[in-house]
């Protein structure tokens, strides 16, 4: 049997996002939206799901006068990243 | 890119295209390196030149070290300004450069202060050193310091660049710092003239060079994405 991938992260934007953020310290969300080509609208709803789920840290401060956005990926989000691997490997090793 | 669900296939593939993404992304424009390799090149260069062909510029090159300080802080700044995403790798590497900085000065105080700090300890135990040359029998005051300090630096300049070139896998900076490891073990039999042409030639190799290449990709993928 088989445990329900997390429905948070099993979402194509939310996933590119933990996925992008795992290998990095942290990231502006310009840097988000170029790497994944999502809408800036888009792309802040899903953050804030993330956040509210307690898998990133979100840092809104200002740069140059401009206003900046940095994501950090939290122990908590590095979890539920490494659960959903492991059961999305078990899954597609018992599809194969 | 939207928020929808996919199939665990596709799950695997995107995680797997994001973190290459994340690890190929590239933004360093080899600033400091072209800074720090053209300020140690010159001045290697000219030194080996002023002992080599006796002439005098009038001061001491190696003051440009200092200058090239405030426009190597500039230089950070901005390049850490312009980071849109900061790496594990990133971080460690600046970590390593400043702790080269903080040796750098540590090492020219102690160039600077040894001799005459043992001279002073010598003489408070009532020692005197001299030294006596073979030919002419002439006997001078002995001023101890590190014999051969260039080759210390040689070693001090390799070290953040090998460290840089391992953890990145920047091939440029790991050969530069073998080169400048090289040098070093040359410059141990070699006399202060030639030890000053090898640090030229470090700083060339060691961070000129390596900057330039990377310099050339930080332009290459600014252009692709304009």
């Amino acid at each position: 049997m088989f445990k329900d991938l997390d429905p948070i992260l099993h979402s194509q934007l939310r996933l590119a996002v933990v996925s992008l953020l795992i290998g990095v310290k942290e990231a502006e969300f310009t840097f988000l939206k170029e790497k994944t080509n999502s809408t800036a609208g888009n792309l802040s709803v899903q953050i804030q799901k993330l956040k509210d789920a307690g898998y990133i840290d979100v840092v809104k401060q200002f740069k140059n006068n401009y206003p900046q956005t940095i994501c950090k990926i939290t122990p908590q989000g590095i979890s539920a990243f490494e659960e959903y691997v492991k059961n999305l490997q078990a899954y597609l090793g018992q599809s194969k | 890119m939207e928020d929808k669900k996919i199939s665990e296939q596709e799950s695997l593939l995107l995680i797997q295209e994001m973190i290459g993404k994340a690890k190929s992304h590239f933004h360093e424009s080899g600033g400091s390196s072209i800074l720090w390799g053209s300020v140690i090149g010159t001045c290697g260069l000219v030194s080996y030149f002023q002992e080599e062909f006796r002439f005098s510029i009038g001061f001491d090159i190696w003051i440009l070290t200092l200058v090239a300080i405030l426009p190597g802080i500039w230089i950070n700044i901005r390049a850490s300004k312009r980071r849109s995403v900061k790496t594990y790798a990133q971080s460690a590497t600046d970590v390593v450069w400043n702790v080269f900085g903080i040796s750098i000065v540590c090492l020219v105080l102690y160039g600077n202060i040894v001799p005459s700090a043992s001279q002073h300890l010598f003489s408070s135990d009532n020692i005197e050193l001299l030294q006596r040359n073979t030919l002419t029998g002439e006997i001078k005051n002995y001023r101890p310091s590190a014999l051969s300090l260039s080759s210390i630096f040689l070693i001090i300049y390799a070290f953040p660049t090998l460290a840089t070139g391992w953890i990145t896998g920047f091939k440029p900076m790991t050969i530069g710092s073998i080169i400048c490891y090289a040098f070093f073990v040359m410059s141990l039999f070699t006399p202060f003239k030639y030890d000053m042409l090898l640090s030229g030639f470090a700083g060339i190799g060691n961070w000129l060079i390596p900057g330039l290449i990377l310099n050339s990709r930080y332009r290459k993928v600014k252009s692709a994405h304009v």
